[in-house]
């Protein structure tokens, strides 16, 4: 006689089953390949530097384009000619330049494209001849230069650093809401499935009356946790490592790092209650198609989970932010912000493990009730009724 | 010994089960009979625990059951129910692992039962791929995998061919030889005949006779079976004679005292030739049908 508990044989049942399924192993090698590719292709996007070669036609045009390559960001590569104005329009026909710089008087410049100027250089253009000029005329008032622009730069890189942070906000919402949603559909409709199909076949006759029936949905929800959870930190994990390895220095990865730890813990919280949900719906059907209607509210919490992560602000967020099942995503993305002290989602997370407690002692209840029921599909309130 | 006492159970206002008792001796083969919707099942499920009993307990060696005993209990469900697309094997070293079992010992029972029902080459198909009479064994083979110390089976006979027939009852017969208490349901009368040791009766949810099959039928061993030369109708004129069938020369007669039978054998031989003068040997179905009128 072995001591294995019966719990655990049928979650190893459950997982097995599953690691042995060659469309779900598929699935998951291409969504990891997915990551990595969209990694990468991010990195080299990031990565791809334009090149511009801009002729300047008189002393101060040139100067300008001189410290414009001083100031140059890492994606631009400008390159500065010499050339009279004639022979610089020539090549600018011949679009063998991007632009040509003149000076049209004191403090005046006129910049000349073909077809288009690009913004990229347009822009950088801009700020050369501004601060060129405000260093001419601060020199000229005997002021050194030197002195002020810490002032000018720590502005700038205050700004460009709240904008990048939200774009990094705004993609890894859509990750989290996005695997979450996933996970509740791979591995939470499976649960409702294998209830039906134990169900339906009467093999549940031969099961209950060998093991409890609280052991029997234990080990179904404790497997399908097991293969979300392992899935999912497999999905981050090469996620976080593709970036970690990419040739380009991805901002705000140590954020992304400890808020994915968080997301790994309410994704936990959320998928049982979940879990709980499926098996409880499982039970309530008699076949696989009584499930297509009676998930209809299932999914459309899904659904709108899914939107609240892409699309929630401000309150709304705040709000989501301790809703079970939705907080398994809301915390998460105000996380990232790093402006939410600690203890909010310590008590998201204290609010979502009480609501897991209530429906899964709830869903324990209706399971061992339906689940035995052989004559049509039960609604909630039959499904109570019912005698053991 | 299995034994169920005074057993009730209803199904909202519809009582299912009256009083039901009636034990399962050790080592014997009961069979369990009556009508669709007597109250087999209902009471099988009871035993098993997958239905509560409103009123009443079942006890095993005097000892009331618990979930831990009931792991060691073999049960066949008369809805058979297995997973249809999981290989044989595999969900019978499931089924086995649930039951205690080691998953090499699983692995190694299920095997030695398949050999035994002419299945082993069949262990790695998938169940739905095989004959309904085949999976019905590979559904057997669930229930006797762990070796349980009770048997408890739903019609295990219906959809069988002859030969599995044969080798349902010598397992069946084998596991009753180790002591074992085995209950099956069964509504094909003649299959028992040479088959049970314990005959349980069961009839609107009331039990009509409890008892060794060997006792039922001495008791009802009270007909005696004439064929004579002319018309047999003059038996129903003769006293202390109940006729319970004539037709021309034959006859079924029970006697109302045991010594008139040689009295009755003078007279017919008076009458004419006796071509048969014989105790009538009640079949198990001939018991039923008269316990159950």
């Amino acid at each position: 006689m072995s001591t294995t508990p019966a719990w655990l044989t049928v979650t190893l049942r459950e997982v097995e089953t599953k690691v042995r399924d060659k469309a779900f192993i598929i699935s998951t090698l291409i969504t990891v390949g997915l990551i990595v590719g969209s990694i990468a292709l991010s990195g080299f996007l990031a990565n791809r530097t334009s090149t511009y070669t801009v002729a300047g036609a008189d002393r101060p045009s040139l100067r300008v384009l001189e410290h414009a390559q001083q100031i140059q960001p890492q994606d631009v590569d400008l390159s500065v000619q010499n050339l009279p104005d004639d022979q610089a329009r020539q090549q600018l026909e011949a679009g063998t330049l991007d632009a040509v710089l003149h000076s049209t008087g004191p403090g005046k410049f006129t910049l000349t494209g073909g077809e288009e100027v690009p913004a990229k250089l347009r822009s950088l253009l801009d700020t050369s001849v501004e601060q060129v000029l405000t260093a001419e005329l601060l020199s000229s008032a005997g002021i050194d230069p030197g002195q002020l622009p810490a002032d000018t730069a720590l502005s700038v890189t205050l700004l460009q650093g709240d904008a990048e942070r939200n774009s990094m906000i705004q993609a890894m919402a859509f990750i989290f809401s996005f695997l979450f949603y996933m996970a509740a559909l791979i591995f939470g409709m499976p649960i409702a499935n294998s209830v039906i199909e134990e169900k339906q076949n009467r093999v549940v006759e031969i099961l209950a009356s060998t093991i409890r029936l609280r052991e029997l949905l234990a080990g179904k929800i404790i497997g399908n946790v097991i293969l979300a959870l392992g899935q999912l930190l497999l999905f981050l994990g090469v996620g976080l490592l593709a970036a970690w390895l990419a040739p380009i220095e991805i901002p705000f990865l140590g954020v992304v790092f400890q808020v994915a730890t968080w997301f790994v813990v309410f994704f936990l919280a959320g998928f049982l209650v979940l879990a709980g949900c499926w098996a409880a719906l499982g039970a309530l059907a008699t076949r696989t198609e009584d499930l297509q209607q009676s998930s209809g509210p299932v999914v459309t919490v899904l659904i709108g989970i899914l939107f609240i992560g892409l699309y929630a602000k401000g309150t709304v967020l705040v709000i989501a932010s301790y809703v079970p099942i939705v907080s398994s995503v809301a915390m998460p993305i105000r996380l990232l912000t790093g402006q939410v002290p600690w203890f909010e989602p310590v008590l998201s997370l204290l609010v979502a493990l009480a609501f897991c407690w209530v429906v899964l002692v709830f869903a324990e209840r209706i399971y061992r009730r339906a689940v035995m029921h052989t004559g049509g599909a039960l609604t909630l309130r039959k499904a109570l009724k019912l005698e053991e | 010994m299995l034994e169920l006492q005074n057993i009730s159970r209803s199904f909202a206002e519809h009582q299912v089960l009256h009083d039901v008792s009636f034990q399962v001796p050790a080592g014997s083969l009961t069979g369990f009979v009556g009508a669709n919707g007597a109250g087999k099942t209902t009471t099988m499920r009871i035993i098993m625990g997958l239905l509560a009993a409103h009123h009443g307990t079942v006890r095993l060696n005097g000892g009331d059951l618990g979930a831990g005993t009931r792991r060691g209990f073999g049960y066949m469900p008369e809805e058979r129910g297995l997973y249809p697309k999981q290989p044989v094997i595999d969900q019978l070293v499931y089924l086995g692992s649930l039951h205690g079992l080691a998953r090499s010992t699983a692995r190694q029972r299920a095997m030695e039962l398949l050999e035994r029902f002419g299945l082993a080459a069949r262990a790695r198909a998938k169940l739905e791929s095989l004959s309904l009479g085949n999976q019905q064994r590979v559904q057997v083979t669930a229930a006797l995998l762990h070796e349980p110390q009770v048997l408890v089976l739903d019609e295990p006979f219906s959809g069988l061919d002859p030969l599995a027939v044969d080798a349902m009852s010598s397992i069946l017969r084998d596991y009753a030889n180790r002591g074992v208490p085995i209950l099956f349901s069964s509504h094909q009368l003649d299959l028992l005949e040479n088959l049970v040791d314990h005959l349980v009766i069961i009839q609107d949810g009331r039990i009509l006779a409890n008892d060794a099959a060997g006792a039922l039928r001495r008791r009802h061993t009270d007909k005696h079976r004439l064929v004579l030369e002319h018309d047999a109708g003059w038996l129903r004129e003769h006293p202390g004679v109940t006729a319970l069938d004539v037709s021309g020369p034959e006859a079924l007669v029970s006697f109302a005292d045991p010594q008139l039978a040689q009295q009755v054998l003078a007279e017919a031989m008076r009458r004419g030739a006796v071509h048969e003068f014989a105790t009538h040997r009640p079949t198990l179905a001939d018991i039923y049908r008269e316990i159950i009128r």
